[in-house]
């Protein structure tokens, strides 16, 4: 498949860009690892005139640790930096298995933990050819006004694909965003609109230049578990991400779980901390979990599996992921 | 769409060509460069087969803009070796049938090279993991397994017989 025409900047500096952004807007997009980007513009998802290509900015490749300021990762920094970093896999575990489970090692050493951040939604009627859609008429996403996955509704499905976005959530991230007006700080829970057509909240002239994590996670156990076709390099089909804090006699302290691939955003599953904080390990609270996040869960036919296998497994892999959790790391059924 | 002039240094050598900023490296490898070692299967980045060596890097050249990558170091298969001087890689994918149709190969021997170079000593598990980004319709993998390990027994018996000063002895 051909690409559009496009030019490409390349700026120098955070400021640079942002400039850029700010005169381009609505015709520019930015690209980095170009894993997401250039395929769904191929598809011809989308149809810039300018291509903000950030990955010089040597500044926002940076991973760093400080007990005040906590983790910071920057935009540009690549998935195998963030796997390859040897201290974020036992201070942060959540955070390295999600990023372990992103595509395969050759997407992992191109894609970005800011493009992962900011990863297009999917749907199987909307990552297709421009040929393809055209003979179904596109869809509400994209091309046309029926969501096939929905009939007759008029919100977008297409669900949210990103997996380190669900760790961010577990842990309580921040992100930063500049612009020719400044910098902002949000959540990473605030960033996500849950909405398959507009997902994200980032207008055309932002830049997500990094994403913190505060410095109280640190050492807090977790892990995330991942549904997809192929093991080695797919997409997920769901997950789940667990990070917890358990003292020395096993009650669990803090505590958040988070999916995704089953709603148009990662979502925490809600009331989940509740439920765990001051308890010690029993099956029976895990499923009580695992029943919570099928209710946040709510996945529908956007993508190769059904909704009910995809359901399930969220129930499974919750309760699977709090055991693994919880008893350290020993055998989970 | 205006070209621009991109400087690559190809298989160590230096390369300039006028290209429209939308090329993907594949193409401008393939077609203004004529190096056809490297070949376009999914054409989205999920097969492996255009994988070449950036600053040493395995990465697809089917999602990578020719122009981002100016002033790079890109080895593509056409530069781990010729007929006459194979790579160890390259050497075992044909003595342990690596290569069935052959059109994932330079791929797989891309990777293969990338993993070999970083850690001489990979185990099974390391080399599992270091291919899983490349797809083969054809072998099964196992022989593309053996292939690695044959150049890696290869590579040993090299520097072993450098550090001797002996030439190498054939492996098989």
């Amino acid at each position: 498949m051909s690409l559009p025409a496009f030019r490409v900047l390349q700026p120098r500096t955070v400021d640079e860009a942002c400039r850029m952004l700010a005169e381009h807007g609505a015709e520019a997009m930015v690209i980095a690892g170009g894993t997401d980007v250039i395929p769904n513009l191929q598809m011809k998802l989308f149809a810039p005139h300018v291509l903000v290509d950030i990955k010089l900015l040597r500044e926002l490749s940076q991973i760093e640790f400080s007990p005040r300021g906590g983790l910071r990762i920057g935009a540009t920094a690549s998935l195998t930096h963030v796997l390859e970093t040897p201290w974020l896999a036992e201070e942060f575990p959540v955070l390295s298995s999600a990023v372990a489970t992103i595509a395969g090692p050759l997407q992992r050493n191109m894609g970005t933990i800011g493009g992962n951040l900011c990863l297009e939604t999917r749907c199987r009627w909307y990552n297709q050819s421009y040929f393809w859609r055209q003979s179904l008429g596109g869809c509400l996403k994209k091309e046309g006004d029926v969501c096939h996955v929905a009939p007759g509704g008029k919100f977008c499905w297409a669900a949210w694909s990103g997996d380190s976005a669900p760790a961010f959530l577990a842990l309580e991230a921040e992100i930063e965003i500049a612009s020719v007006s400044g910098a902002r700080r949000v959540p990473l829970r605030d960033f996500y609109k849950n909405d398959g057509k507009d997902r994200i909240s980032l207008t055309r002239n932002e830049l997500l230049t990094s994403v913190h994590v505060p410095a109280r996670m640190a050492g807090r156990r977790g892990v995330y578990h991942k549904l997809r076709v192929r093991d080695s390099i797919d997409y997920p089909l769901a997950g789940v991400a667990v990070a917890m804090e358990v003292d020395a006699s096993g009650i669990c302290r803090d505590a958040r779980v988070a999916l995704s691939a089953v709603n148009p955003a990662p979502l925490l599953v809600r009331g989940a901390g509740e439920m765990l904080v001051g308890q010690k390990w029993s099956r029976e609270l895990a499923e009580r979990v695992a029943h919570a996040a099928i209710q946040t869960g709510k996945p529908l036919t956007t993508s190769a599996s059904t909704p009910i296998y995809r359901r399930d497994i969220v129930r499974v892999f919750t309760r699977r992921a709090l055991e693994e959790v919880w008893k350290n790391g020993q055998a989970s059924s | 769409m205006n070209k621009g002039i991109v400087h690559l240094r190809i298989n160590g050598e230096e390369r300039e060509i006028a290209i429209a900023p939308n090329r993907l490296l594949l193409d401008a490898l393939r077609e203004d460069l004529g190096l056809t070692g490297s070949k376009r299967g999914c054409d989205d980045s999920s097969c492996g087969c255009c994988a070449v060596l950036i600053n040493g890097v395995p990465m697809l050249s089917c999602v990578a803009l020719a122009a981002s990558y100016e002033n790079c170091d890109i080895t593509t298969v056409e530069g781990l070796g010729g007929p006459s001087d194979l790579d160890p890689v390259q050497e075992g994918y044909a003595e342990m049938g690596g290569a069935q149709c052959g059109y994932c190969t330079p791929g797989f021997m891309i990777a293969t090279k990338a993993l070999l170079d970083r850690n001489p000593n990979p185990t099974m598990e390391e080399i599992r993991e270091a291919l899983s980004g490349n797809l083969c319709r054809c072998t099964g993998y196992m022989q593309i397994y053996e292939s690695v390990k044959y150049a890696l027994e290869k590579r040993r018996a090299i520097s072993a017989a450098a550090a001797s000063g002996v030439r190498a002895p054939v492996v098989r």
